[in-house]
This record gives C-alpha cells, structure tokens and sequence, in this order.
C-alpha cells in the first residue's frame, strides 16, 4: 500500500489498535503496509486454504472464520475467527505448509496481504516483533486447546455459555453484548461449539425465559453474568484466566 | 457480463492513466476488460463530445482526444459527482444499474455499479472521494489469477492506490 492512498491512514490505525501489531513504532507500521497489498474479500466467499496459505494476511476490517469441514456429513467446526487486527494463516508463516482449514469472510471484509517470504523477512529485520508475536501465538494454541477440552469434557449448555463469557468484554457493567460474536446465526455459533442450530437455538430460548439471556435474530446481550458463569462453571476444573468469576450473591 | 474479481487503480492525471493502460496493453491484457472513471471538469472552457470512428468510441475533452478502443463510453452528470466519464464493461453495469432501477443506501448510481461487482461500500465512497478530488479510476475485470497480474503491473506504475476486490 502506497503512502499517497486514501486508505492509507484507516490501516495504519487499524495497526496501531491491534494487540498484534501495536507495540511496534509507525516506521515498523509502515513497513508492513508497504509490503502489504489491500485486498477486499466478499461476505461468504468460500476460500480453501490452498488457496491463500501462501500469503500472510492482516485484518483491517470485518471478521473471518477459519473451520474445517467433513465433505461427507457436512458438518463444520469453527477453529478461530479473526477480528481487525487479527493475522491469519500463522501457522502457515511458521512451518511454510498449507493447512486443512477454509476461511470464510462472515462480514465484507478488508486485509493486507502480503507473501509470505516477506512476512518472514520484515520478522527477521523487527526482531522485536517476537514479543507480541510469541504471546499471540500462545493465544491461538490456547484457543485450539480450549476447543478441544470443551468438546471433550463438557456438555453443550456449558459449551454454549464458555464460548459467551469467552467473548465479553470484563470491564462492561450490567447488559454485556459480547464482541465478535454478537450478530453470528445461531448456525454459526453451532459451529463453534460442534453442536447443531435446533440445539444452540433451544439453549438460547431457555437461558431468555430464565433471563439469563436477550436473543433474537442477530443480537446477543448477557443479561445475568453470574448466571452465565455458573453454567459455564458446571463441572469445570478452571476457567480461563480472561474470564471472570463473580461471586453469587 | 463482467467477471465480478476486479482490480481497481487510483491515478491522478489522465497521462498516467494512459500510461497504465499502454503497459497493460504491452503485458497482453485484454484491454475489452478495463473500465476508466474520471470527472470530466473545466466542462465550460472545453468542448466536450463522444464520436465513433472504425468501431472505436474516443471521448473529446479536457484532455483532448482520449480513452480510445475501450468497449463502451458514456458521460452522465451525477448527483454529488458532477460530470462524470466511464469507458469500458462497467458502463454496462452501470446502465444496467440504472435500468434495474437498483438502490443501496447512501451510494450514487457509481457506486451502485461498483457494489454490484462486489466492491465494497467502504472502498466505494473513498474511491468516490477521490473522484472528486479528479482523480481517476481504472478497473481491470477478470478470474482472480488475472487480476493478481494486473495488480502487479499496476502497483509499479504512478498508482496513488491499487487493490484487489474478490468477489
């Protein structure tokens, strides 16, 4: 991206705001988006990972999920969804290999993209970078690990109510929308708990009766934390570290 | 029928447009599939018209004779934009547009051609913008593969900005 373009100043913020990129000085920044080329994907575009996972991409706009898919079955498991300023195929940055994934835009989305041979080299010349990167990638295996004990520990209520508390935001008060999540269909967020739309559906039709929850199409607000932290709580050892505990009153 | 994958360019003057679309030409890009967009300004000091010779629509203006050999050429006055200049498939679709008597909220009848090939409405009103500031827009249609080529032919050239748009 050109210094003269009139998205110039939008991304370099975008940088600026994101955990990954935000510790770095604008020379660094401007590095990046140098090497970067803005690319604009539509809402639903299906895209198989050989497809891309030759480039590194960063999102500046709109959110992308990362799932794999049984051809047979149909059935889908969403393993990340990114945000703006979020970096994707990381690991693919690491090993140089394409990976069994399809990325999916569930918004019209807008990201850098940049070779991955250069990704690597601008790492090489902002040895720093490590810092943040090392941490952040800590966090996607924390978030795969975290998949994985769900679906195999607990039930889908908990697993409903783990993946909310996964996405709030700690420092709101009473009515907490939940970040990245808030607008998904109920398939959607089915995908991210490997249950089915009729299940999530119900689950969200019993937590609005007791009040624990206001759901409708395309909105999700928790309406009582605790209540929501007890069921995530059911017959876990832990939770997280990001996610609070309130006592019950 | 345009291929909805675009690569769209960003210039300043009409020289580097046009030397874009030689190199473009030069590297054996179908030219039938590139569409430019300008304001036409100084409107009252030059005469202005279309004319077509051989098959081939040249617009007459500011910029003297200009835009030959594209597929297609119209000049409309804009609400917003003034008189604006569009050469190539996307007069298609925008006329189209226009007849389909088609809408997205907040955009101009560009820009509801652009959002129909899947530009999206962010990007519209910066390219929008830019427009009034006169400067110029070239899309470049085509599969993906082809529009990542345009995109490195054109991010060497005097581009203020080059993008790639899947749709």
């Amino acid at each position: 991206m050109k210094p003269e373009s009139p998205f110039y100043a939008d991304s370099l913020q975008c940088l600026k705001a994101s955990s990954l990129f935000n510790q770095l000085d604008t020379a660094a920044l401007a590095g990046i988006l140098k090497r970067g080329r803005r690319e604009t994907w539509k809402h639903r575009r299906l895209l198989p990972m050989e497809e891309i996972w030759q480039r590194f991409h960063i999102l500046l706009s709109g959110r992308v999920r990362l799932s794999r898919c049984n051809p047979e079955s149909g059935r889908m498991i969403t393993l990340f969804l990114h945000g703006s300023g979020d970096g994707f195929c990381l690991f693919s940055l690491l090993d140089g290999q394409p990976h069994d994934v399809m990325l999916e835009p569930l918004d019209d989305v807008t990201l850098l993209s940049m070779p991955m041979y250069e990704a690597r080299q601008w790492i090489e010349e902002h040895p720093d970078f490590n810092r943040t990167l090392l941490p952040y990638i800590g966090q996607q295996m924390s978030t795969l690990a975290n998949l994985a004990a769900d679906l195999a520990l607990h039930d889908t209520e908990t697993r409903l109510a783990r993946l909310i508390l996964r996405h709030i935001d700690e420092t709101s008060s009473a009515h907490i929308e939940p970040t990245l999540i808030n607008d998904l269909s109920h398939e959607s967020l089915a995908e991210m708990i490997g249950s089915v739309r009729v299940v999530v559906n119900r689950q969200l039709q019993h937590w609005k009766q007791e009040g624990i929850v206001d759901a409708h199409r395309g909105y999700l607000m928790v309406e009582k934390l605790n209540e929501l932290a007890q069921r995530a709580e059911r017959r876990l050892v832990s939770l997280p570290d990001n996610v609070p505990v309130i006592p019950t009153q | 029928m345009v291929d909805d994958n675009s690569c769209a360019a960003l210039y300043r003057t009409h020289e580097q447009v046009e030397v874009a679309i030689r190199v473009l030409q030069a590297a054996e890009f179908d030219i039938r599939k590139i569409s430019i967009v300008g304001k036409s300004y100084h409107c009252e000091e030059h005469l202005i018209g279309f004319y077509k010779i051989d098959d081939r629509v040249s617009f007459w203006g500011a910029q003297g004779a200009f835009w030959g050999g594209m597929c297609g050429a119209a000049f409309f006055w804009m609400p917003g934009l003034g008189p604006v200049v569009l050469a190539g498939p996307l007069v298609a679709t925008l006329v189209g547009a226009l007849e389909g008597d088609m809408a997205v909220g907040g955009l101009s009848a560009l820009g509801v051609a652009l959002y129909s090939i899947d530009i999206p409405k962010d990007s519209i009103i910066r390219y929008e913008a830019a427009l009034n500031s006169d400067q110029y827009l070239i899309i470049v249609h085509g599969t993906q593969r082809e529009v990542e080529r345009v995109y490195e032919v054109l991010v060497v050239s005097e581009s203020t900005d080059v993008a790639i748009h899947l749709s």
